[in-house]
């Protein structure tokens, strides 16, 4: 009896083994290299076609922008003789200004935010209060974090800020 | 005799112990003790409470309002939201966005532009598996836009092929199934994948009528009511039309894709190795039918 019990038991060991079940998506087999496949083809390295290839794969890095004559887009790039400015916004990676609407409690609250700001962040923020606060009847509150180089005004002005920043070119 | 009782209870008053916290107790009664109800709520009646339809459970209809006219009756059948599941949604890319993209050189405008060239700006993702079928061109920024580009758009309208067209560029509406959206979104992917490039199928019924009309600039209108549909759109918005014939970009304005094409100078059925740089091309005939039907 004992004997039978234990020729079961390794026979069920046995089946469960053999019986894999493939359930899993890291079960089923890599793709193996079909060496001699009998399907015809033929190869090609002609440059002509391989441009074409080029043509579709991505740039591995955000590409500089070329200066141009105009910008129908508005959009500018930074200006080059900033040192006599007293403080500097730096562009993004995506030689974007780094202006943010931050939106908050289900959409109620609408924070601009400007990142990047080396130097003078005081004297940004009088100026971009001043021009700011004319468009609005209530009085403009704002916050300065000098050490983290933002200013947060409270409601949303990224557009104005977006156009007074890039007139000033800074 | 009663002097002698009063003396017995105060003889014994004086062996009792004092009343304490150990030994005082609650009046006999005053307290319930608790009954072990049946059932498993303790013999509660399960929520359904007591009287009613509620213990009976004999409920109305859903809908019903006990003899008033039912919400559900009360106003006409208006399908607003009907197959929203599965229309086909075309995320937006503004003109303006174009344009920016043109200035910050995120797109080369010497060749043709396509959804591939878009998605590989980073600044545009679609997911196809959620039936977003392409690019949108919308209006935004048609005064200002002013690049000469041979672009190709899942969709478009009047204003935004005329802002294009008024800039000497070209611009057609080309319709892409989803398996090869998935291909387009991140070709470096699917090269990596090692499968040949799909066949592009062509639209479905509903979308068929758009693609093949020359006033929505379709694929596959013809070629002749295209250029024709051209000069009939810049009479109606007072635009001189470009020639096209006459620009040093000609060859680049008229690159097109074959209707089954997905990219550029790629044939379906051909496999792309980007390791070693090489192409390999079916030679099978059933092949060679099967990516040319």
């Amino acid at each position: 009896m004992l004997a039978f019990k234990k020729l079961s038991c390794t026979l069920n060991k046995y089946i469960y083994t053999a019986c894999k079940r493939n359930i899993s998506f890291y079960d089923s087999p890599f793709l193996v290299d079909h060496e001699n496949t009998k399907i015809k083809f033929e190869t090609s390295t002609s440059p002509e076609e391989w441009k074409y290839v080029e043509r579709v794969l991505p740039p591995a890095v955000v590409p500089t922008p070329i200066p141009k004559n105009n910008y129908p887009s508005k959009w500018k790039p930074q200006g080059d003789n900033l040192k006599d400015r007293p403080y500097f916004i730096a562009r993004t990676k995506n030689h974007m200004l780094p202006v943010y609407l931050c939106i908050s409690q289900r959409g109620i609250r609408r924070i601009t935010k400007i990142k990047n700001i080396q130097g003078d962040i005081w004297l940004l923020e009088k100026q971009l209060r001043d021009f700011i606060q004319p468009q609005d009847i209530r009085p403009i509150r704002s916050q300065v974090n000098e050490f983290a180089g933002y200013i947060r005004f409270h409601g949303d002005y990224v557009n104005a800020i977006k156009y007074w920043l890039m007139k000033r070119n800074v | 005799m009663g002097s002698k009782t009063v003396d017995k209870a105060l003889t014994m008053l004086r062996t009792l112990p004092r009343v304490s916290l150990k030994n005082i107790r609650d009046n006999p009664g005053s307290k319930m003790t608790q009954k072990r109800g049946r059932g498993q709520h303790g013999g509660d009646y399960h929520g359904a409470g007591n009287k009613g339809s509620g213990q009976r459970q004999n409920y109305m209809r859903l809908g019903y309002e006990t003899g008033n006219r039912p919400f559900y009756l009360r106003f006409g059948f208006e399908p607003y939201y009907e197959r929203h599941h599965l229309r086909r949604q075309y995320p937006p890319v503004s003109l303006l966005q174009l344009q920016t993209m043109v200035d910050t050189d995120r797109i080369d405008i010497s060749k043709p532009i396509d959804l591939t060239t878009i998605c590989n700006t980073g600044l545009y993702r679609i997911f196809p598996d959620q039936h977003q079928f392409g690019i949108n061109l919308t209006d935004e920024g048609a005064d200002t836009f002013q690049a000469k580009v041979n672009i190709e758009v899942q969709w478009a309208s009047e204003l935004v092929v005329a802002a294009v067209e008024r800039a000497g560029g070209v611009i057609t509406t080309a319709y892409y199934d989803m398996h090869s959206l998935q291909c387009m979104i991140n070709p470096t992917k699917f090269f990596e994948r090692g499968i040949p490039i799909p066949r592009r199928m062509i639209p479905p019924t509903d979308a068929a009528e758009y693609y093949a009309d020359p006033s929505k600039r379709g694929y596959l209108a013809d070629p002749e009511k295209v250029s024709e549909e051209r000069l009939v759109l810049s009479q109606k918005y007072g635009y001189n039309l470009p020639v096209i014939e006459k620009d040093p970009d000609y060859e680049m304005l008229t690159e097109r894709k074959d209707p089954r094409q997905i990219f550029f100078g790629l044939n379906p059925g051909w496999v792309v190795n980007l390791k070693d740089k090489v192409i390999l091309k079916p030679l099978d005939e059933e092949l060679l039918q099967y990516y040319n039907s």
